[in-house]
C-alpha cells in the first residue's frame, strides 16, 4: 500500500493530543482488556471441567460455581475494558482500523450478536449450574465455543489490520470489487499463543484464590491446598506452552532478538519461577501485569514497524491540541476513576473476607471512599452543566 | 496525487449497510435507557427502603437488579461498542470524525463505564451482604455514574445532527462541538424516556411478584405507573423543545412524513398514558404478559421508527454537517484545517480520487461503463438507498421508477447543484454522471 494513500486515510481533523500518549494508552488498556479475556476464557474452560467433578468432589463443588462467577464478571469487565483500546487504536491507526472494518463488515456485525448470544448463554449456564450441581454442561460448552469464536473474529480484525499490502487484493481481487464484507484472515501461531495464555492466567488466578480464601473461616485447608497446587500445575504447564508458542511466533516475524522480545521472555521466565515456587501469588500477579504490558507492547511494536516501513508513522500525525477535553478526561480518570474504583474494590475485598454482613458504615476506609466518590460525582455534574452553559451562552448570545 | 481518504465500501445487498447500525442502535437505546433509568429508580427505592425501614423492598430491588444486570448491562454494554463497530463498517469517516473530535469525551465516558460495570455487580450481589446505609450510598454513586454516561454521550450524538452554532467550525474546539443548542433539550428528552423506561421495566418485575406478595406487588405497580407517567410527560415536553432546536434540513425531511409521525406519536402517547393510569388505578390488572408486551410495543412502534426518523433527519449529513452520508467532506472546517472534497471530486471524479477503486475502473471506457456506473452508484447512493430492483431500504426503485437515462441524469444534475437540501450536493464530472445514469437506467426500476 502506497504511503500517500495511507496518509490520505488519516482523519483530516488531526488528533487532539500527542500520538505517543494514545499509543501508550493503547498498550496499557489492551493489556488490561486481554488480562480479562484470558481470565474469562480460562475460568470458563476450567469450570466446564469442574461440572464433571462437582457432584462427587468437595473441592470442585465449591470451586466450580466460583469459576463460573469469575468468568461471568470477567466477560463484563473485558467488554468495558475493551472499549478503551478500541477507541485509542482508531485515533492513531485509523487507516488500519476503518479499512479492516469495512473489509470485514459482515463479521463486524456478526461479532456483536455472537458476543450477545455467547454471554446470554453463559448466564443460562450460570443459573443451570446454580440450580443443580453439575448442571448446564452442554449450554456451558456451547457458550464457551461461541465466546471463543468471538475471540477468533477479533483476531481476524487484528490480523487484517496489519496486512495493508493485501487490502487492495482483498477488496478488489483481479479488479472485481467485492463489497460483501466477508474478509477473514487468521494467523494460526499468533492465535495459538494468545489462546495458550488462558492456561497460566487461570493458574495464577487459582493461586490467588487459594491465598484469598485461606483467611476465611468457612474455607477448608484441603480446598486451600488443592487450589494452590492445581494453580501451580496449570500455571507452570501453561507458561511453558505459551513460551514455546511465543518464540515460534517471534521467529516467524523475525523479532526474536529484539530487546522488547528478550525482555518479554525474561519476564515469562521470572513468572515461571514465581508460579512454581508460589511464595506470594499477589506479587506474581504484579509480574503477570508487567508481562501482559510487554506482550501488548510486542503487538504494537510489530504494527508500528510495519506501518513505518510503508511510510506511515503515527508520530507524524497532525496534532490539533484540544486542552479542555483532555483536562476533563485526566481529572475524571485520576480523581473520579481512582477514588471510585478504589471504593468499589475495597468494599468488594472486605465483603469477600467477611462471613455474614459487612458493615461498611463502621469501616473507616470504605466510608470515606464512599463519601469522596459521592462528592466528586456531584462536583463533576455541577462542572459539566456550568461548562456547558458557559460555552452555549458564549456561542449564542 | 489527488486522492481523498475514502475507505473500501461495505454494502449489504437489498438493504444497504445503514440498517445494520439501526438495528444495533435501537436495541442499544432500549437497553441503555433502561439501565440509566433503572439506576435512578434503584436509588429512589433504596432511599425509600432505608428512610422508612422498608425491608420488604429489598427483595424487589434484588430481582429488579438481576433483571437490570442481565438485560440492560449485558446487552447495553455489548451493543454500545456494537454501534461503533457497525458504524465503522457502514460509515467509517462519520465515526472517525466523531472519534477525532471527541476522543477524550469518550475516554471520560469510559471511566464512568468502568465504575458502572464493577458497580452493578456490587449493587446487586452485595444487597444482603452489606449494611443498608453503605448500600444506599452505593446506589447514589451508581445513579450519578449512569447519568454521567448520558451526559457524556449526548453532546456527541447531538453533534451528529449538527454542531448547533457556528462556533465549532471557526475554533474546531470539542467544547463548541459538544455543547450545541440541542444538547441540553436532547439530554432531558432522554432522561424523561429513561425514567419512563425504568417504570415500564419495573412493572414487569412488580407484576411478576403477585404470587409472593400481592399487596407489595400492587403498591409497586402503582408507583411504577406514576414514575412512567412522569417520565412520559418529561419526554413529550422536551421533545417539543428539542424539535425547535433542529436545523432546516432536518425539518425538510420531517415535513415529508410529518402528519403520519405526529399521528403515530399521539396514538402511542394515548395508549401508554392509559396503560400507566391503569397501573395506578387498577394495579391488579397489570400482569407480566401485558407488561412485557408493552416493552415490545415501545421497541417496535416507538424506538425503531424514532431512530429511523432521527437518522433520516440528519440527511444529507452523517456527522457535524460537514460529512455527507456517502463519506464525502462537504465543507471547510477552518478550526480543524479540514477542506471540502467537493471541488476535487467535481474536477477529477470519484473514481479517480478514491484510493480503493481498482485500476481497471479508474478510467471509464465503453467496455467498463456499466461496471463503473455500478461502483459509482454504490459509492454515492448506497449509504442511504438500496440499489437492487428488489431493494428494501429507501430503495431507488421507488425514486427512479420508470425513468430513462436522461430523466435520471436530470435528477443527478439537480442533486449536484444542491437543489434538494436533504441530498448531498455531489457534483460529478460529466463522464461520471453519464456512467452513473446509464447504470441506474439499465436497472429498469
Amino acid at each position: 500500500m502506497d504511503a500517500s494513500v495511507l496518509l490520505a486515510l488519516r482523519d483530516p481533523a488531526g488528533i487532539p493530543f500527542y500520538p505517543v500518549v494514545f499509543q501508550a494508552l493503547y498498550i496499557l488498556t489492551w493489556a488490561l482488556h486481554a488480562a480479562f479475556v484470558l481470565l474469562a476464557l480460562g475460568s470458563m474452560g476450567l469450570s466446564l471441567y469442574g461440572t464433571l467433578k462437582q457432584k462427587h468432589d468437595q473441592n470442585w463443588k465449591t470451586l466450580t460455581p466460583h469459576l463460573i462467577q469469575t468468568g461471568k464478571i470477567s466477560v463484563s469487565l473485558l467488554i468495558v475494558l475493551g472499549v478503551a483500546p478500541l477507541l485509542f487504536t482508531q485515533v492513531i491507526y485509523d487507516p488500519n482500523w476503518y479499512t479492516t472494518n469495512t473489509l470485514s463488515g459482515m463479521w463486524v456485525f456478526i461479532f456483536i450478536y455472537v458476543l450477545i448470544v455467547g454471554y446470554m448463554m453463559y448466564y443460562w449456564y450460570f443459573y443451570a449450574n446454580k440450580a443443580k450441581a453439575g448442571g448446564g454442561k452442554l449450554i456451558g460448552i456451547i457458550s464457551f465455543a461461541v465466546l471463543v469464536f468471538a475471540g477468533i473474529l477479533m483476531h481476524n480484525f487484528a490480523v487484517t489490520s496489519i496486512m495493508p499490502n493485501e487490502w487492495m487484493n482483498m477488496y478488489a481481487p483481479n479488479g472485481v470489487v467485492d463489497n460483501s464484507g466477508w474478509t477473514f484472515n487468521v494467523d494460526i501461531i499468533r492465535l495459538v499463543f494468545m489462546v495458550s495464555l488462558t492456561v497460566p492466567v487461570v493458574g495464577i488466578f487459582l493461586q490467588n484464590y487459594s491465598r484469598f480464601i485461606s483467611t476465611r473461616e468457612d474455607s477448608t485447608k484441603e480446598l486451600v491446598d488443592y487450589t494452590a497446587s492445581l494453580g501451580t500445575k496449570l500455571g507452570t504447564i501453561g507458561l511453558l506452552i505459551s513460551a514455546v508458542a511465543f518464540v515460534v511466533w517471534m521467529m516467524r516475524v523475525g523479532y526474536l532478538m529484539h530487546p522488547v522480545i528478550i525482555a518479554t521472555i525474561v519476564g515469562v521466565l521470572v513468572l515461571l519461577f514465581m508460579v512454581m515456587t508460589n511464595k506470594n501469588s499477589y506479587v506474581t500477579t504484579g509480574v503477570l501485569v508487567v508481562v501482559a504490558l510487554l506482550i501488548s507492547g510486542v503487538r504494537e511494536l510489530i504494527r508500528f514497524d510495519l506501518m513505518a516501513e510503508l511510510g506511515y508513522s503515527i508520530y507524524d500525525y497532525p496534532v490539533n491540541l484540544e486542552i479542555p477535553s483532555i483536562t476533563m478526561f485526566l481529572l475524571t480518570f485520576l480523581i473520579l476513576g481512582g477514588v471510585g474504583v478504589a471504593y468499589l474494590l475495597t468494599m468488594s475485598w472486605k465483603v469477600g473476607k467477611t462471613k455474614g454482613v459487612f458493615d461498611g458504615s463502621q469501616d473507616k476506609a470504605v466510608n470515606k471512599l464512599g463519601n469522596y466518590t459521592l462528592a466528586i460525582m456531584g462536583l463533576w455534574m455541577a462542572t459539566f452543566f456550568g461548562w456547558g452553559m458557559t460555552i452555549l451562552f458564549k456561542n449564542i448570545l | 496525487m489527488d486522492i481523498i481518504g475514502q475507505f473500501p465500501l461495505f454494502y449489504f445487498p437489498e438493504y444497504g449497510s445503514a440498517w445494520m447500525m439501526g438495528i444495533t442502535g435501537t436495541i442499544h437505546i432500549l437497553a441503555s435507557h433502561t439501565s440509566v433509568g433503572a439506576a435512578m429508580l434503584f436509588a429512589f427505592l433504596a432511599y425509600k427502603a432505608y428512610k422508612e425501614n422498608r425491608t420488604d423492598l429489598y427483595p424487589y430491588m434484588k430481582k429488579y437488579g438481576m433483571f437490570l444486570l442481565i438485560f440492560s448491562y449485558v446487552i447495553g454494554s455489548i451493543t454500545g461498542p456494537g454501534i461503533w463497530y457497525t458504524a465503522t463498517a457502514a460509515s467509517p469517516r462519520g465515526i472517525s470524525a466523531l472519534i477525532h473530535n471527541f476522543v477524550w469525551v469518550w475516554a471520560t465516558e469510559w471511566v464512568f463505564f468502568v465504575y458502572e460495570v464493577i458497580g452493578v455487580f456490587a449493587l446487586v450481589y452485595f444487597i444482603d451482604k452489606i449494611d443498608k446505609k453503605t448500600h444506599l450510598k452505593l446506589t447514589f454513586t451508581f445513579a450519578l455514574a449512569s447519568v454521567g454516561t448520558l451526559a457524556l454521550i449526548i453532546g456527541i450524538i447531538s453533534f451528529m445532527m449538527w454542531p448547533g452554532t457556528e462556533g465549532y467550525y471557526a475554533t474546531g474546539s470539542a467544547s463548541d462541538a459538544f455543547f450545541g443548542v440541542n444538547t441540553f433539550p436532547h439530554m432531558f428528552l432522554r432522561i424523561g424516556f429513561m425514567i419512563m423506561m425504568s417504570g415500564v421495566i419495573g412493572l414487569v418485575i412488580s407484576s411478576a411478584m403477585k404470587k409472593e406478595n400481592e399487596a407489595l406487588s400492587n403498591e409497586l405497580s402503582r408507583k411504577m405507573g406514576f414514575v412512567s407517567l412522569i417520565g412520559g410527560f418529561v419526554t413529550m415536553f422536551f421533545f417539543m423543545w428539542y424539535m425547535g432546536t433542529l436545523p432546516e434540513n432536518a425539518h425538510a425531511v420531517f415535513n415529508v412524513t410529518k402528519e403520519s409521525i405526529i399521528q403515530n406519536r399521539i396514538i402511542l402517547a394515548i395508549v401508554f398514558s392509559l396503560y400507566f393510569i391503569l397501573a395506578i388505578v387498577r394495579p391488579k390488572t397489570i400482569n407480566t404478559v401485558l407488561a412485557s408486551s408493552m416493552i415490545v410495543v415501545i421497541l417496535l412502534a416507538g424506538l425503531w421508527p424514532g431512530e429511523k426518523l432521527r437518522e433520516s433527519m440528519r440527511k444529507p449529513y452523517v456527522a457535524g454537517q460537514y460529512i455527507y452520508s456517502n463519506q464525502i467532506i462537504s465543507r471547510d472546517v477552518p478550526g480543524k484545517g479540514i477542506k471540502s472534497e467537493l471541488p476535487i471530486i467535481a474536477e477529477k471524479g470519484l473514481l479517480q480520487v478514491n484510493p480503493f477503486v481498482p485500476e481497471n475502473l479508474k478510467v471509464i471506457t465503453a467496455s467498463n461503463k456499466l461496471e463503473a456506473g455500478k461502483l459509482l452508484a454504490r459509492m454515492s447512493c448506497s449509504n442511504c438507498h438500496s440499489l437492487e430492483t428488489t431493494g428494501k431500504f429507501r430503495p431507488l426503485k421507488d425514486r427512479l421508477a420508470g425513468m430513462d437515462k436522461n430523466g435520471i441524469k436530470s435528477i443527478l444534475y439537480a442533486i449536484g447543484a444542491g437543489g434538494m437540501n436533504y441530498m448531498p450536493a455531489l457534483k460529478l464530472p460529466e463522464h461520471e454522471y453519464d456512467a452513473l445514469a446509464e447504470y441506474l437506467a439499465s436497472q429498469k426500476y
